[in-house]
């Protein structure tokens, strides 16, 4: 694993974020930091409100009160500013299907003002290398699978090189070498100095690779820190991170309604 | 007993029908109703009296009127249905869902049929409403109402399954890499061809007469009056004239016909249901151009223009998307078809202002064709404008920006040809450029806006994406707009006359302080024009900008 270039900075830091939709708040006091270089995972079950809190991180969503910062610009004070530093990919991404993969990532760059020329198409070409794309060129996007959806999702945020990287499952759909790959990858992209916050189900995944995670239940931060220190505050030592995950977000034991499901009928 | 799938899926579909009609506010609805009833009101209301008119006093032409009436209802069905009928017959992951199920495709295309049919229904409604009302004036039995009910339904019916027999026909005939083209072709060009035909025909009937002579629209329809689409108006007049056995082989008739369509629809439906999936169900598989193409776009030298970049997108789009490009047709059509029927040629005043109504009238048809849906035509890509470092204000400009190029062409064109054949000088010409050019920017200004206001991203067809806030203010703006600028221009042209004392209106004085006064009333209807398109642009900018559905 390359050891990530955090410098102690913050670059990313949610300040009591509340958002609520009608009577239900989904978020509820949400307060983290994340430090620059720093893979931190952000878990928590269905519905917990892990992708409400991104989509009030990048600025989809006003939050009800609190705010966020991106590397020390307020995301809803000046916003411009903290959008250009920020990608975000969301778990079903943002494309436009009668576009080719090479077409979108030029429609990207563009809207992000990147100069044209030599250098950004070597960047592009290198981006649809990476991600096995460059082969399907002259492919609407529409027809693209949603693993390869997500490859062009994810290469659409690096065609313009932000300092902070929001990812909503962003190994959903991938087969085992292309998830490898994005692994690999943001672990290169963190040692040099780019900041992830990591929202997944695949806890394998958060324990290799995140420095950090914050776990989320029911609009509420229930945990925050190293394994190590999730592993003390949880009084056991040996626990694996799903063990955790399952301790700090109690629900039914799923023996135990399996059971109940395949009880035979009376 | 068990449900038939046909049934099942219409509950389905109605089910989420009411959903989504229940989901609105409660003020939406109460508007909703409130425009019904209007529409129900003035429009049903005085299409029945037109009929009950027309029944009464004009016994000799009923046969025609009703002729004309089912054909022309046709051919404005077929004119405005066929993204509807790709829609409900080819398109949506519920389709690709009932396809996976144990459910024959004669099923799925009688579920679908009767849900294509009901944007058909509510066109046909008008026609209903004079169909019944000129029963009403000739007198006509129970049976006549009854009969026509029925006729109007079949008429629907066969109409929607004509357009499915063409799509099909295009799908097992057409090479697949072919067949989105020439599906769009066929769409756009079926019924916009016919209604650009018709109106050739009509026009003698309004060329320059001390009033209109219908003579020539009558020996037209006498001259289509074969057609199947006339065969229910032959059966309801002889109704009317108690010849209920003449009726009865005319709604014969009518009724083989749509048995027949319905079959070879039905037929045809289930061997190209497959195939339509694939090439309507997404956007195209392959481009075929080649990657030495691509390039060049890319290699270009310069910072990245957002606006350039959502043109080239935007565009891009047209070209791959059948349903929106199917549309277009008719909407490029359309003008040049108003343009022949209503042309007077010969320099008048009245010709004059025949002519910058048809210019106002094109300026906003095509605005409303191409920008209204320019912003909610994003989709889920309306989140990457979001999320990227440019304001709604840029968005919103860059979408007036890029429609505005083909309504001014498109509107200059018609104004050259027109002040041309019609013998206008250098000046007319000017005139007229001018005033394009200010009802383009602010018909294109308020479509945008429109679609901003009140955007429905996930609708999947252009003319489900605005919603009704957003029509009723596109629609009251352009309205206003339109009056306010056609007013100014008069007051300018007049007023200038008047100053010069070249003209006289009623009872004024033509004098140099008159004309003045004139020309200050032309501004300040021009200012209120240009404020009504700055507050809506300014509300669309407030709207979009607080914009946060999640779009899915």
């Amino acid at each position: 694993m390359v050891p990530p270039a955090t410098d102690g900075r913050i670059a990313i830091e949610a300040k009591q974020l509340v958002k609520r939709f009608g009577v239900v708040r989904a978020v509820d006091g949400v307060s983290f930091q994340v430090r620059r270089g720093e893979i931190v995972g952000f878990l928590g079950a269905n519905g917990a409100g892990k992708t409400t809190t991104l989509r009030m991180l990048c600025g989809l969503i006003t939050p009800t009160s609190g705010t966020a910062l991106i590397d020390g610009i307020d995301i809803f004070g000046e916003p411009l500013q903290a959008k250009a530093k920020l990608g975000y990919l969301d778990e079903e991404p943002f494309v436009h299907t009668h576009l080719t993969g090479r077409e979108f990532l030029d429609y990207i760059a563009d809207l992000y003002r990147m100069p044209r020329g030599p250098e950004r198409q070597q960047r592009m070409e290198r981006l649809l290398g990476l991600f096995e794309l460059a082969d399907r060129n002259g492919e609407l996007i529409g027809a693209y699978s949603h693993g390869m959806r997500q490859k062009i999702g994810l290469a659409s945020l690096l065609i313009r090189e932000p300092s902070v990287l929001l990812l909503d499952e962003p190994t959903n759909g991938l087969d085992p070498r292309s998830a490898r790959l994005v692994k690999d990858l943001l672990e290169e992209l963190a040692a040099r100095g780019i900041t992830v916050l990591l929202s997944t189900h695949i806890l394998e995944v958060a324990q290799a690779l995140c420095s950090r995670v914050a776990i989320i239940d029911r609009g509420h931060i229930v945990a925050t820190g190293t394994i190590e220190e999730l592993r003390t505050q949880a009084g056991s030592e040996k626990a694996s991170l799903e063990d955790l995950f399952l301790k700090l977000t109690a629900g039914p034991e799923s023996k135990e309604l399996i059971e109940r499901l395949l009880a035979p009928k009376p | 007993m068990t449900r038939s799938a046909t049934a099942i899926i219409l509950a389905a579909d109605l089910r989420a029908w009411r959903h989504r009609l229940l989901k609105r506010s409660a003020a939406r609805l109460i508007i909703l109703a409130l425009f019904l009833v209007f529409a129900a009101v003035f429009i049903g209301g005085g299409v029945f009296a037109a009929g009950v008119t027309a029944g009464q006093y004009l016994p000799g032409g009923r046969d025609t009127l009703l002729a004309g009436g089912f054909t022309g209802l046709s051919v404005l069905m077929l004119v405005v249905g066929f993204p509807t009928v790709i829609a409900s017959f080819f398109v949506g992951r519920d389709l690709l869902q009932l396809v996976l199920a144990p459910v024959r495709p004669i099923e799925i295309f009688a579920a679908r049929l009767l849900l294509a049919m009901g944007a058909n229904l509510l066109i046909s409604s008008i026609l209903l409403a004079g169909v019944l009302g000129l029963g009403a004036g000739s007198g006509a039995s129970f049976v006549y109402y009854v009969l026509a009910i029925v006729l109007i339904f079949i008429q629907v019916l066969v109409i929607t399954a004509t357009q499915a027999v063409l799509m099909s026909l295009v799908l097992r005939w057409i090479p697949a890499r072919l067949a989105r083209d020439v599906a769009a072709a066929v769409a756009g060009l079926a019924g916009a061809g016919f209604y650009v035909l018709w109106n050739l025909n009509l026009r003698q009937s309004f060329s320059p007469r001390s009033r209109p002579d219908l003579s020539n629209l009558t020996s037209v329809i006498h001259r289509i009056e074969w057609l199947p689409s006339a065969w229910p108006g032959h059966a309801l007049s002889a109704v009317i004239a108690g010849e209920y056995g003449t009726a009865a082989i005319w709604s014969l008739f009518s009724l083989v016909l749509a048995a027949l369509v319905m079959g070879a629809a039905a037929i045809l439906y289930e061997r190209t249901l497959l195939a339509g999936l694939g090439v309507f169900g997404g956007p195209q598989a392959v481009w075929r151009r080649g990657a030495s193409k691509q390039i060049p776009v890319v290699a270009r030298r310069g910072a990245g223009s957002p606006a350039r970049a959502i043109a080239r997108k935007d565009w891009l789009g047209y070209r791959r998307d059948i349903r929106r490009l199917s549309r277009l047709i008719p909407a490029f059509l359309f003008p040049i078809g108003y343009g022949l029927t209503f042309f007077r040629p010969g320099r008048s005043v009245t010709g004059f202002w025949t002519e910058i109504f048809l210019v106002a009238f094109i300026s906003m048809f095509l605005s409303s064709a191409l920008a209204t849906p320019s912003i909610p035509s994003e989709r889920r890509g309306f989140q990457i404008l979001r999320m990227a470092p440019m304001t709604m204000w840029q968005v919103i400009w860059a979408k007036v920006m890029l429609t505005l190029p083909p309504v001014l062409t498109l509107t200059l064109l018609f104004s050259l040809v027109v002040a041309t054949v019609g013998g206008g000088g250098i000046a007319e010409l000017a005139e007229m450029a001018v005033l394009v050019t200010w009802l383009g920017v602010g018909f294109v200004s308020i479509g945008v806006s429109a679609g901003g206001i009140d955007p429905q991203f996930e609708a999947a067809d252009d003319r489900r994406a605005v919603g009704l806030v957003g029509t009723f203010a596109g629609l009251g703006a352009a309205l206003g707009f339109g009056l306010l600028s056609v007013g100014a221009t008069a007051l300018f042209v007049f007023g200038v006359g008047v100053a010069e004392g070249n003209v006289h209106i009623g009872p004024l004085p033509s004098s140099p302080t008159i004309g003045a006064l004139m020309l200050a009333a032309g501004l300040v209807m021009a200012i209120g024009a240009g404020a009504i398109v700055g507050s809506l642009l300014w509300f669309a900018n407030s709207r979009l900008s607080a914009y946060e559905g999640a779009i899915s």
